[in-house]
């Protein structure tokens, strides 16, 4: 066999690769679920399926709450709200204020799936979150969110973390 | 080989008939659920994902057509060449797979269950079908052949 004769059957190949590759892509223009160009895996694709589900209300920044030391530690003691770490989870697993649970806002469609049963009992109560201190802008978006939601009484402990810690105060481990 | 002229035609179009059935089963048990085949497609970690889904919206429409081409024999060089081209990417695909150790489903027909022991049976299958379809490849110019020996 000639290798001219193989060239000329390599271009008719590839322009029949094309044709099929055009054809795909306008089979799927008309498909009931047309594929994204690009792949993403089923853990990625369920994951944006939670926060659809999770983030349905549009999100949105608007002033919340806040409580200084005194009335966080209080409310930590007494066990009356349900407090919430709003820092990643590698920072909540190397300690976190007793009691707090962990919805990140990293990962808070996750978490928030995860602890569905837990804050939606909460959803009438107080609810009280913190991360880092300082700077830090997590608290105050989980916050935001958990509102948008419908929880009813969202506050903020600014202090965070680092105003925590420096009081001395009790830690928990996990 | 010593095969008259006779014998060479109907191993041709038995090959033909076999092999563009196979590609148009293939193709058209894929071509209906391109999210799952992409998601075959991604576990051989051989592709960036930017390509994946191209790839599976592209490839049973060529499975399928190359398959008719062949059988109808319309162009039947081109496409015995295109499978051969596909049986040869996935045959460095699933043996490049093995090496490393991989326990996927190649997603050849639809779907399955990940298994060693399939990823080897799709090995031979594969290549059955490239050795075939290569004879197909050939078969005019054999021809050619033997009609000017004669």
């Amino acid at each position: 066999m000639k290798l001219g004769e193989i060239s000329k059957d390599l271009a008719a190949v590839i322009g029949l690769a094309l044709l099929s590759l055009v054809a795909g892509m306008i089979l799927n223009r008309f498909s009931a679920h047309p594929l994204p160009l690009m792949h993403h895996s089923p853990a990625e694709r369920l994951q944006t399926e939670l926060t659809h589900l999770v983030t349905a209300p549009p999100f949105e920044s608007f002033p919340v709450e806040t409580v200084g030391l005194n009335e966080f530690r209080s409310a930590v003691e007494s066990k009356d709200d349900l407090v919430i770490d709003a820092r990643s989870s590698s920072y909540y697993q190397r300690g976190h204020v007793p009691g707090a649970i962990n919805v990140s806002r990293e990962d808070f469609a996750r978490d928030y799936v995860r602890l569905r049963a837990e804050l939606e009992k909460a959803k009438d109560g107080p609810v009280v979150v913190y991360c880092s201190g300082g700077e830090c802008h997590d608290s105050k978006m989980v916050a935001q969110a958990l509102t948008s939601l419908g929880f009813g009484q969202v506050r903020v402990f600014t202090g965070g973390w680092d105003a925590w810690t420096a009081a001395g105060l009790p830690v928990e481990r996990q | 080989m010593k095969l008259d002229s006779r014998a060479y035609r109907f191993i041709d179009i038995a090959i033909r008939l076999v092999v563009g059935a196979v590609f148009i089963y293939a193709g058209a048990l894929k071509i209906g659920d391109p999210l799952q085949f992409g998601d075959r497609i991604a576990s051989f970690q051989m592709l960036p994902n930017a390509f994946v889904n191209s790839l599976a919206l592209g490839l049973p429409v060529f499975e399928i057509s190359t398959g008719l081409l062949l059988i109808v024999g319309w162009l039947r060089r081109p496409a015995a060449l295109g499978i051969m081209i596909i049986c040869g990417i996935f045959l460095l695909a699933i043996i490049t797979a093995l090496a490393r150790g991989l326990t996927i489903d190649c997603g050849c027909f639809g779907t399955g269950k990940p298994s060693r022991l399939r990823m080897w049976l799709d090995l031979g299958r594969d290549s059955a079908l490239f050795l075939g379809v290569m004879l197909a490849y050939r078969y005019p110019a054999i021809r050619a052949r033997s009609a000017a020996q004669a």
